[in-house]
């Protein structure tokens, strides 16, 4: 519990870095910086419950795409900017350093199954967000029908 | 044409396709233009318009050079639609509106180098790093950023420029590992890569897919891989070098 507490505080600082250098302006960065920790914790969680990378990143995405949205809407803003810091935290970067720390060692099976890992993230990463982006515009559409209907009574 | 440079200004920053292509169709209807076709790829913005006559046709080409995100520029580019579209502004104040935003200032070097710092040094920790190697990492993430600053300055392409931070973080977190006892060198290596991860590459793309523009998805989906291949081939060659010399107790 004590670990994932920290592991939030490290990865809200680590957004906010992010926020800072891709220049979200200033009033978003707390927005921001709450959707990537967030997107990072439900990576750590499900990672820990189901011990898949992959899938914790699909979840980890999902989560991230899901807190956009909802910033995005409460602020008027557009998506991109708070999906772009809060994803960066799932991106595997260490992954693709020890393919390669692998590869120098030809350990090729080690190789393999870390680089397969990666890819798999990365895809597992697109699929959160696209699924997540499906969703939305459905229910977008449903909140739309709804208030027309409304407006029909 | 107004429309066309805020499309630029967009794209440049790093917007998905379909929102530039929605602003230069919003901001051409609000000009009074009924027929406009805007096509938009990650390098150049094309916009067609033209009246009930075929023969008035117009054609707008504008070339985008490469990019820099910046995504308050996105943000104001996207209120400036807004009320652009809903309020009479004339063309000349919304040119002027958008020469200020062109003009937005990033955030001050050094805030933006302590952050750079921040995220590498986090990231060392998240990856398995312990108290030292926080602190080793603060100071290899500050002069990666420093550096990748530099190389940018002089118009170095971004293949060279992934290659060359991650090989200088590679290089002084190996030198760090062999010279201070407890510092071990994957999490720094890994820390530092973090900070040029193609994160917006791999997003955007997806988004772009998602919106039906595959060209530009395409595009940028390579643009994420090569960068990915020149961080790992930059870590890597330094490494294999550093073996090479003898390896030094790591």
């Amino acid at each position: 519990m004590m670990n994932l507490v920290s592991q939030f505080v490290l990865a809200l600082f680590a957004t906010m870095g992010f926020a800072v250098i891709f220049r979200v302006p200033a009033r978003h960065i707390p927005a921001c910086v709450i959707v990537g920790a967030l997107g990072w914790v439900t990576y750590l969680i499900t990672d820990y419950n189901i011990d898949s990378p992959a899938i914790a990143c699909f979840f980890g995405a999902c989560m991230v795409g899901l807190c956009s949205a909802v910033s995005a809407h409460i602020f008027k803003e557009a998506m991109t900017i708070f999906i772009i810091p809060g994803i960066l935290c799932l991106v595997p970067g260490a992954n693709i350093f020890y393919t390669m720390e692998a590869l120098l060692r030809s350990d090729i099976e080690k190789m393999a199954e870390v680089g397969i890992q990666t890819i798999l993230m990365a895809g597992a990463i697109a699929m959160g967000l696209l699924a997540m982006g499906a969703v939305i515009n459905v229910v977008r559409a449903l909140l739309s029908k709804t208030i027309s209907i409304k407006d029909k009574l | 044409m107004l429309a066309i440079r805020a499309g630029t200004i967009m794209m440049k920053s790093g917007a998905e396709i379909y929102r530039v292509e929605d602003t230069i169709e919003r901001i051409c209807k609000a000009c009074g233009i009924e027929y406009v076709n805007v096509f938009a790829t990650p390098t150049g913005v094309f916009v067609s318009t033209d009246n009930e006559e075929a023969s008035n046709t117009v054609t707008y080409i504008k070339r985008v050079k490469s990019s820099e995100t910046d995504l308050t520029k996105i943000s104001k580019v996207n209120q400036f639609s807004r009320t652009f579209t809903t309020t009479d502004m004339t063309v000349e104040e919304g040119e002027k509106i958008l020469d200020d935003i062109e003009k937005n200032k990033p955030y001050p070097f050094w805030i933006r180098a302590l952050s750079a710092a921040a995220v590498t040094a986090c990231f060392s920790v998240i990856f398995g790093g312990g108290a030292l190697d926080f602190c080793v990492t603060v100071i290899v993430g500050l002069l990666c950023y420093m550096l990748s600053r530099f190389l940018e300055k002089y118009e170095i392409n971004f293949f060279i420029r992934g290659f060359c931070c991650c090989a200088f973080a590679a290089f002084f977190a190996l030198l760090a590992a062999a010279s201070i006892d407890g510092v071990s060198y994957a999490p720094v290596i890994s820390g530092c890569i973090m900070l040029f991860v193609p994160g917006i590459a791999i997003t955007n793309s997806i988004r772009d897919f998602l919106s039906g523009n595959m060209l530009a998805g395409v595009a940028r989906l390579t643009e994420a891989i090569i960068i990915g291949v020149s961080l790992a081939a930059g870590a890597g060659v330094v490494l294999e070098i550093w073996y090479m010399m003898g390896g030094l107790a790591i």
